[in-house]
């Protein structure tokens, strides 16, 4: 058997598991979400913009509130990690930080639910502890459950790459700015973060499309409207087998992702050449 | 080796019991429906027939979990399969319709001997659509609003009287939208018979007409300026829950989950239900057998014992606070006042006949449900 049909005979399985199960499903979808009661057409669009415009500016502000949030609590903690000088606290810290990632989502869901509920952990600790009144206490079930949902989950899978990153920056660079009597917020700002910002904005990027496929957090903290995209594709399917809508949905939020996954391509593009 | 894996086959064959079958029930609503089959009524059936069991798969809360059982039926009849996995399924009435009209359902009531004890009319009409001979109900169940008398000492006897009370009370009505289950759908058609400037009779009865969707627009924007100030609860259950935390003081909830919830100590003992003027919609669960399902006899056998006046007594009266599916004085017969009482405790047999409504019929249900979602949530 020659060499390169070998090769093609290795690469087949993995190529066929690709093809069957990602690119013929989207592509079903995609075509899907044009097929309406009479032929192709755009009234799935139509329809699914007519009940949904108000989720698909929430999702998107939601989305990406939690991913500017996400960056800077990374960028924070990295640069703890890098620059600290307590070592215990460092320690610590790199202990900690670590934990929300082994919590699925929807543990997370649950877990917020009862803790942010208006008679939830939370106020029954703030009343508790005189606080607040009773009746000051307000539920955080809403947007703001989801955004703290999202940023406790991905705010370390960020550091993790942060940080990582932030390591392996010549520590020459550091002593010297300390050296002229920069501060270590000024050191983070101008010297690490810049050197570590095409890290940042990859572990952003994938933390944005995550975050744009979670469906057990708004189900779970606000299936409410306004809500998340996930919620109503899920409601279109379930409540009404309205395939048509749902594809439509999908390809929506499809192309938002598409626009920052642009971003990724473009530096990886660069990275190449 | 050979050998010994073909004596391991062969043993493994001749096990298994051929006479056993296993009957399985799928039932949508929520986990009581399942409790329901797994604690009572499967356990009753094994008893009386030694050798068989029973599985349930619950389908989830709501017309999601109705529509999961027609979608699995489709995908069967599409695929030509013989033998369907199912033998009973337990689902909403809307959903009757559509399955008796693509031919998913085995009519069975006659050839039942508690057939003849259905004698309401929406086991032969559900939503518009002829289904009689193919359904057995399981118990009809009705909504209400659930209110916390310490909070609310007035409850409000009308659609009209509770709007004007939530706008004084902000965020302390809740309800769960129509994305959570069945209570807010239903709280969302009462308010379309309250406030609709059409027919209420027509969207219950039919026929369905496009002009009368138009009708609604002045009813969706109070409901949009209601909702603002409500708070949106999680679920059928989210709405109790919220309740006995004191977070809300009234709320559209399911009479039957209402009562258990209490029963269990979920909810103080002094909370009450009210039926608002002019009424709110409440619906049958039924029993069906899918026309290809793999043990008929058995499944009939089932469903018998399952509508007997004894079970719908001890089962869905007793035990579960329904409201019979069957002939009410056949049920009667069966139980002790004190426990027939309990059932129309806040919500008299009276109230019930004047206010207890069916669901708009299919189409107009669904066109109720885009139209909120398009003007009350967007």
């Amino acid at each position: 058997m020659p060499k390169n049909l070998l090769g093609l005979f290795l690469v087949l399985p993995a190529l066929a598991v690709v093809v069957l199960l990602f690119v013929v499903p989207l592509g079903a979808s995609v075509v899907g979400a044009f097929v309406t009661g009479d032929g192709y057409g755009l009234g799935n669009f139509t329809k699914a913009f007519e009940l949904y415009t108000s989720d698909v500016i929430f999702t998107v502000v939601i989305v990406s509130l939690s991913t500017v949030l996400i960056g800077l609590f990374s960028v924070a903690i990295g640069g703890y990690l890098t620059l600290g000088e307590n070592p215990r606290a460092v320690a610590i810290l790199r202990w900690l930080y670590r934990w929300p990632l082994f919590i699925p989502f929807i543990v997370v869901g649950q877990v917020l639910r009862t803790f942010l509920a208006k008679n939830g952990l939370m106020n029954n600790v703030l009343v508790a502890g005189g606080i607040i009144t009773p009746l000051q206490a307000i539920s955080f079930l809403d947007w703001r459950g989801i955004v703290i949902a999202f940023v406790w989950k991905q705010t370390p899978f960020v550091t993790l790459l942060v940080a990582g990153a932030m390591a392996s920056v010549d520590r020459g660079t550091i002593e010297a700015a300390r050296n002229l009597g920069a501060s270590r917020l000024r050191i983070l700002i101008e010297i690490l973060v810049p050197q570590v910002a095409a890290t940042l904005t990859v572990g952003l990027v994938l933390s944005f499309v995550t975050m744009m496929s979670v469906l057990s957090v708004p189900l779970m903290i606000n299936a409410q409207s306004p809500t998340m995209l996930t919620a109503d594709i899920a409601f279109r399917i379930n409540a009404y087998g309205d395939y048509g809508v749902a594809n439509a949905l999908g390809l929506i939020s499809l192309g938002v992702t598409a626009c920052v996954a642009w971003f990724y391509l473009r530096h990886s593009m660069k990275e190449k050449t | 080796m050979k050998i010994l894996l073909q004596a391991t086959l062969a043993f493994g064959l001749a096990a298994t019991p051929a006479a056993a079958a296993e009957l399985t029930v799928i039932t949508a609503g929520d986990q009581n429906m399942v409790d329901y089959i797994n604690e009572y009524l499967g356990p009753l059936f094994e008893k009386q027939n030694p050798g068989d069991s029973v599985r349930t798969v619950g389908t989830g809360p709501g017309d999601a979990g109705s529509q999961k059982i027609v979608e699995r039926f489709e995908a069967q009849k599409q695929a030509g399969s013989k033998v369907w996995d199912t033998d009973i399924a337990v689902a909403h009435e809307k959903f009757i319709g559509p399955m008796v009209e693509a031919g998913f359902l085995e009519s069975y009531r006659d050839r039942l001997a508690t057939g003849k004890l259905v004698t309401r009319a929406n086991a032969d009409m559900a939503l518009g659509s002829n289904v009689s001979g193919y359904v057995m109900p399981m118990f009809n169940s009705q909504t209400a609003i659930a209110y916390n008398p310490a909070l609310v000492p007035n409850p409000p006897k009308s659609y009209a009287e509770l709007a004007d009370w939530a706008k004084a009370h902000p965020k302390q009505f809740g309800y769960n939208g129509i994305k959570g289950g069945a209570s807010g759908v239903s709280f969302v058609m009462g308010w379309i018979y309250a406030f609709g400037e059409g027919d209420a009779k027509k969207l219950m009865n039919g026929p369905f007409e496009e002009a009368e969707t138009g009708k609604w627009n002045k009813a969706f924007t109070g409901l949009k300026e209601f909702t603002r100030n409500a708070t949106l609860t999680p679920g059928n259950a989210g709405t109790l829950d919220l309740l006995s935390r004191g977070e809300i003081a009234m709320g559209p909830v399911w009479v039957d989950m209402f009562y258990s919830w209490q029963a269990n100590g979920q909810l103080p003992p002094e909370f009450k239900l009210v039926l608002p003027a002019p009424g709110m919609p409440g619906q049958p669960m039924h029993y069906v057998i899918p026309a290809n399902a793999p043990n008929k006899e058995l499944a009939e056998k089932f469903v018998a014992l399952a509508t007997s006046p004894k079970v719908q007594a001890e089962g869905i009266v007793k035990r579960f606070n329904w409201y019979p599916g069957i002939d009410a004085d056949h049920v009667k017969a069966e139980l002790d006042e004190a426990t027939w009482n309990k059932l129309f405790v806040d919500i008299t047999p009276e109230d019930l006949a004047q206010y207890g409504k069916p669901f708009p019929i299919a189409p107009y249900n669904k066109a109720i449900l885009e139209a909120y979602e398009r003007q009350v949530t967007n």
